[in-house]
């Protein structure tokens, strides 16, 4: 709500500097975002008088002026508006002066006759909406005066929250601003002078949903002249954010800024038998909208119609046909009381909100229906003449009595944390208009209204009742009176302490696991990541893996143990495709990191996200929690002391292991997954570590070429990883458990196992410890090895083994026996021989 | 070969041996000279091969003349092999001289986000005052989001949260970590000291301030006699332990779900208070939103409002990062330029 403080102080006095204004509005509630100085754009415009003006030697539609601006020699200004003569003040733009808009003037040449600056319209200077004459200023409007010393004035941009709808007008805000300062509202002096014909005689009413609009005022006024509205009154408007118009269109967005009363003004020849009809549309009807768009009209919305159709979407916008044009004579006046959420919903609806709208669907005070009415007359008339007709039709002329609501001044106090004597609440109450009384007996305690209603009996606590001010329908518990208490009284009162209440129980940090892996992650060399959740579709099924409608379940179990991640969740209502559906992937979004900074001129990137995946199976969300990484372009920064080396699988592997064991994990088991895309068919593997509490799972690859490709990724091989680890959405890290350390020496052999080249190394390392028997400690590869004397079709891996006991030092022939068993075992098993 | 003679070949052998010992150049001739005079084949051996001629009662004093040529020249080598075993390792420390202002190897070591990183500096300081943390889904139902935080399917408070929905009847992408309230009311009872970040979504255009995905920290507490003094206190708590010692100031502000409701001013980080162009000339920053729970809320909670209160706050993540690290643009936290990432290195 933007607020021209020469407006504001219509209806009270304000005494403090704008920024002095602005701050205690913001402490009452009223949040000022911004103070803006209206007119500081017409830097150079000052007055002038025009001493003559002559046509134009070579150009019919200009006139050369002289002009006087207080001082110096007259200025000779080209000019091509009409309606300037000899006399006049005007705004005159010296050179150098810049004009909303960022418009420069310059000294220039019109066709041949050069021009010392420029005079003005309302329009090029916001003042007006009068883009072809010159403004007319005052014929007092003092010399060589800065235009904006005469016009300018500050606005406060007040944010005013939904729920203070009664403050979305100069009058609320005064209130406020009285209310924080002391000083006294001046009401503006509502006089209707009625000297036509009974209402009656023009202008019919018929409500047929009185449940969606609880009251109708209506005036009329006949013999109107439509022009434009007085320029002061133009300014105003201008100031406050709001286009003028005419004299009668801005008389009702006057009043709607005045006093917040929306109201709309028909041409009173195009209501049909002047019968206005509020009734909801029927299937098929149709209104051209003032903003001239044909609209079909939906069965839900409240429309005001005459006998022939619509006229009107009640509360939005009015028609066309029966708009304010320069021939309108007579003017129905609508002020009436809608529905909020039917307003709200219509909004919605036609995707239109207008500045009415959004006030009616804030609720209205009643009682301003009729005010409303009122002050549309009287200005229309001050405005554009006419003869207003006697009375008003007015279809619920009774006005409630001020509600009442008790509280409790003692839990006032126990909310606020801090005693505030009673006497002090209802002083306090009383600056924003809230009278309180002594509660009668028996009076209850609104502690909740819908959509959870609580009322309760307060025993022999101190009650009292507020009389709330009939404008300040936001008051409804007693918590609310507890916030105008504090609000008045202001925060800078409350005491501020620590709890001394009781501390609830011990609990795990759900974060826990998730903050070990981003720090083994980040150790690792790996720099952490946080993407969009929201992807485009085409991403999310590029990346989809082939087992996801059988793969992971969300719990961060194993990805190969039947459950679905199911379907992506799509948004209905997104921003752009290019974030339309939920992933169920972290990948997709890595690449994208990796696209941005080779875009970037990186090449090389590490980076991991524990980030949610989503699902939804059947009309169930469902929600977890992955780790995924990246790997691209070279694993050591190449330095004058190390040489570069390019990632690879083993480097993926590699940070799966590091994570198995900081996670307390036994190694990792890892099988190949030859589905292909989006993977690499000769490079991807799912991995599985698992003990009977923790589980990590999940795919280890290089990306397909053509996955690779489709993210316009330079880098030529890309690792990825995306794995489950139980305890990433909420848990611990297991105990280490120690073992003690061996008292005996332990003895390695090693060990060559030439197999086929299609024989995956884990087989190989299963059969050694299968055969090993119980003295085995480890079991370590060494080396792989291709080539003379082998066969071609044929490799070697060597193997370390590593044997010891407990409780004895092992003899050769322990070791030379369990080394026999391996070898023969490993033979029989694979069809292996041994490299002696 | 008498004893005279005999002692004098010693007593020239010994000082032939110093002398030629004194001249070694290095560990190599000093272990020849070792074995040339005392090896099983050296020069004493075979000057004592001339010990049996001599009289029974020469032999003691000769063998005694032998000791202590032997002695010296086993103590002259020992001496002359440590002042060249030190000569050669001072040569071998000068010849590994390296150029030590060269740079070290490099260790490689990843950065963490500052997402994380701020929600986790957060939940430090109210984990010192108790609150635990809790996590709600972030694909929420129409019910928790709003409803049972009072605000009604056509609330015309509904505009503060531009909603995104989704293809699942009911649900859409929370707008804000405010359901986690109710999820934890559910859940538990009081005392309650609660703190839930996560990531929330709004139908909002992208630019250097907004986002249609970000992160918020909740935070709940409720008990008998929790006030808004209690809040005010621990807000100052938080503000001092993020910001340094700084005016703090409560406003009214406004949500459904809290009665009252206040916003959480702090001097601002930048001008410190005299105002500039980053806390709009006010001197003020705001860091949160605030107030105490609505009764409405409570009693969706499963708490009864007549014994318990409590306050809510919640604070956009970034907005803190933004505070405490100068970051200028919204953007660049899910935009991940690794130049921007890196330096919080």
């Amino acid at each position: 709500m933007r607020v021209p403080l020469n407006w504001l102080r219509e209806y009270v006095d304000v005494q403090l500097s704008p920024e002095e204004l602005a701050e205690r509005l913001t402490l009452l509630g009223m949040e000022v975002q911004a103070i803006e100085h209206w007119g500081a754009d017409w830097r150079s415009v000052v007055v002038g008088e025009l001493l003559t003006v002559e046509k134009h030697p070579f150009a019919d539609r200009l006139h050369l002026t002289s002009v006087n601006i207080g001082s110096g020699e007259p200025l000779h200004i080209v000019c091509g508006a009409n309606n300037i003569a000899p006399g006049q003040r005007v705004p005159v733009a010296l050179p150098g002066a810049v004009l909303p808009g960022d418009r420069r003037i310059e000294r220039t040449e019109k066709m041949g006759i050069a021009s010392e600056g420029m005079l003005c319209s309302g329009d090029e200077l916001h003042i007006t909406s009068d883009a072809e004459g010159i403004l007319i200023l005052p014929a007092a409007t003092p010399l060589g005066q800065q235009l904006s010393d005469l016009y300018g004035d500050v606005v406060l941009d007040v944010d005013v929250k939904p729920n203070r709808g009664d403050a979305l007008c100069l009058l609320g805000l005064a209130r406020e601003v009285a209310a924080a300062t002391g000083a006294a509202l001046r009401w503006p002096e509502i006089i209707v002078k009625e000297t036509g014909d009974p209402v009656s005689d023009h202008l019919r009413v018929d409500v047929r949903v009185p449940e969606l609009c609880s009251r109708f005022v209506g005036r009329w006024i006949g013999g109107v002249k439509i022009g434009p509205s007085p320029d002061a009154i133009q300014m105003r408007l201008r100031a406050a954010g709001m286009r003028p118009v005419s004299n009668v269109v801005d008389a009702s967005n006057y009043v709607m800024l005045e006093l917040g009363k929306p109201t709309h003004a028909f041409n009173g020849a195009a209501v049909t038998d002047g019968t206005i009809i509020v009734r909801m549309a029927e299937r098929g009807e149709r209104l051209e909208t003032l903003d001239h768009v044909e609209r079909e009209l939906m069965p839900d919305t409240l429309i005001i119609a005459d006998s022939k159709g619509p006229i009107g979407i009640a509360g939005v916008m009015g028609g066309a046909a029966s708009e304010i044009g320069d021939d309108t004579t007579a003017i129905a006046v609508e002020s009436a009381i809608f529905d909020p959420v039917s307003i709200r919903r219509t909004g919605h609806r036609y995707a239109l909100r207008s500045e009415a709208s959004l006030r009616f669907e804030k609720g209205q005070e009643f009682r301003l229906a009729r005010i409303g009415a009122d002050r549309v007359a009287q200005l229309t008339q001050a405005w554009a003449g006419g003869t207003i007709a006697r009375g008003r039709v007015d279809t619920a002329s009774v006005e409630p009595e001020p509600a009442r609501l008790a509280f409790r001044p003692a839990r006032v106090s126990k909310l606020l944390g801090g005693a505030i004597p009673t006497a002090d609440q209802r002083d306090l109450l009383r600056r924003v208009g809230i009278e309180t009384e002594l509660a009668p007996a028996g009076t209850r305690i609104q502690v909740a209204v819908e959509p959870k209603p609580l009322v309760v009996d307060p025993g022999s606590e101190e009650v009292l009742v507020a009389v709330m001010p009939t404008w300040r329908r936001d008051l409804a518990i007693e918590a609310d009176v507890t916030e105008e208490v504090a609000r008045i009284r202001g925060y800078e009162m409350t005491p501020a302490h620590l709890p001394d209440t009781l501390m609830p129980a011990y609990r795990h940090s759900p974060l826990r696991v998730r903050d070990a892996v981003r720090e083994i992650m980040a150790g690792a060399g790996i720099s952490e990541v946080v993407t969009h959740a929201l992807v485009s579709p085409a991403d999310e099924a590029a990346l989809a893996w082939p087992d996801d409608e059988s793969g992971p379940p969300p719990d961060g179990a194993s990805v190969t143990d039947g459950a679905s991640i199911g379907q992506p969740i799509t948004v209905t209502n997104p921003l752009s495709v290019q974030h339309s559906v939920l992933r169920r992937h972290l990948i997709g979004s890595l690449l994208n990191v990796l696209a941005l900074n080779e875009r970037q001129g990186r090449e090389s990137v590490a980076i991991f996200e524990i980030g949610q995946g989503y699902g939804r199976v059947g009309d169930a969300p469902r929600e977890w929690n992955r780790l995924a990484f990246l790997l691209a372009g070279s694993a050591a920064q190449p330095g004058w002391n190390q040489a570069a080396r390019a990632y690879d699988i083993d480097d993926a592997k590699g940070l799966v292991e590091l994570l198995c064991r900081l996670l307390r994990l036994p190694a990792p088991v890892y099988t190949a997954d030859e589905t292909g895309l989006p993977l690499h068919p000769g490079r991807a593997l799912t991995v599985v570590a698992q003990t009977e509490r923790e589980t990590l799972s999940g795919r280890v690859a290089e990306l397909h070429p053509d996955t690779i490709a489709r993210w316009d990724v330079r880098a030529g091989s890309v690792v990825v990883a995306e794995l489950a680890i139980k305890g990433l959405a909420g848990g611990n890290l297991p105990n280490v458990r120690v073992q003690p350390t061996p008292r005996f020496p332990e003895v390695d052999r090693d060990l060559a196992v030439i197999v086929e080249n299609a024989r995956p190394a884990a087989h190989i390392e299963a059969s050694i410890r299968g055969h090993a028997g119980e003295l085995l400690r480890r079991v370590t590869l060494f080396d792989v090895y291709r080539g003379a004397p082998l066969a071609a079709s044929e490799k070697s891996l060597a193997y370390r083994l590593v044997f010891g006991a407990r409780d004895r030092t092992l003899t050769e022939v322990e070791i030379d026996g369990a080394m026999a068993q391996v070898r023969s075992g490993v033979e029989v098993d694979l069809g292996a021989h041994i490299r002696t | 070969m008498d004893f005279e003679t005999l002692s004098a070949d010693l007593r020239g052998l010994q000082e032939r041996a110093l002398k030629e010992i004194a001249a070694a150049a290095d560990p190599d001739a000093l272990e020849q000279l070792q074995i040339q005079y005392l090896g099983k084949k050296g020069d004493l051996t075979a000057v004592l091969r001339g010990i049996g001629a001599l009289p029974a009662e020469d032999r003691p004093r000769v063998g005694a003349i032998a000791n202590e040529v032997s002695e010296a020249v086993k103590g002259a080598l020992a001496s002359r092999g440590t002042e060249l075993r030190a000569i050669v390792q001072a040569q071998r420390l000068l010849a590994e001289k390296v150029d030590v202002t060269l740079p070290g190897r490099s260790i490689a070591r990843g950065t963490l986000h500052p997402i994380p990183e701020t929600i986790a500096a957060i939940a430090e300081v109210f984990g010192q005052f108790g609150f635990v943390i809790y996590e709600g889904p972030e694909v929420e139902n129409d019910l928790t989001n709003f409803q049972m935080l009072n605000i009604a399917p056509d609330h015309p408070a509904r505009d503060l949260w531009d909603t995104l929905y989704v293809d699942i009847p009911g649900h859409l992408l929370r707008t804000h970590t405010s359901p986690g309230q109710i999820r934890v009311m559910q859940s538990t009872k009081p005392p309650i000291r609660a703190l839930l970040p996560g990531r929330c979504f709004r139908y909002e255009a992208v630019d250097a301030s907004h986002g249609f995905e970000f992160f918020q920290v909740e935070g709940l507490m409720v008990d008998e006699g929790t006030s808004m003094a209690d809040l005010q206190g621990l807000l100052d708590e938080f503000a001092h332990a993020l910001f340094g010692p700084r005016k703090t100031r409560f406003r009214p502000g406004y949500y459904p779900f809290t009665e009252p409701s206040v916003a959480f001013d702090v001097e601002c980080v930048v001008c410190g208070g005299v105002g500039c162009p980053a806390c709009s000339k006010t001197g003020w920053m705001t860091i949160l939103g605030a107030g105490m729970v609505h009764p409405v809320v409570l009693q969706y909670g499963g708490i009864d409002p007549e014994r318990y209160q409590g306050f809510a706050f919640g604070m956009g993540v970034e907005r803190i990062s933004n505070l405490r690290h100068s970051v200028p643009d919204l953007r660049y936290y899910l935009e991940n330029d690794l130049r921007f990432l890196e330096q919080f290195r």
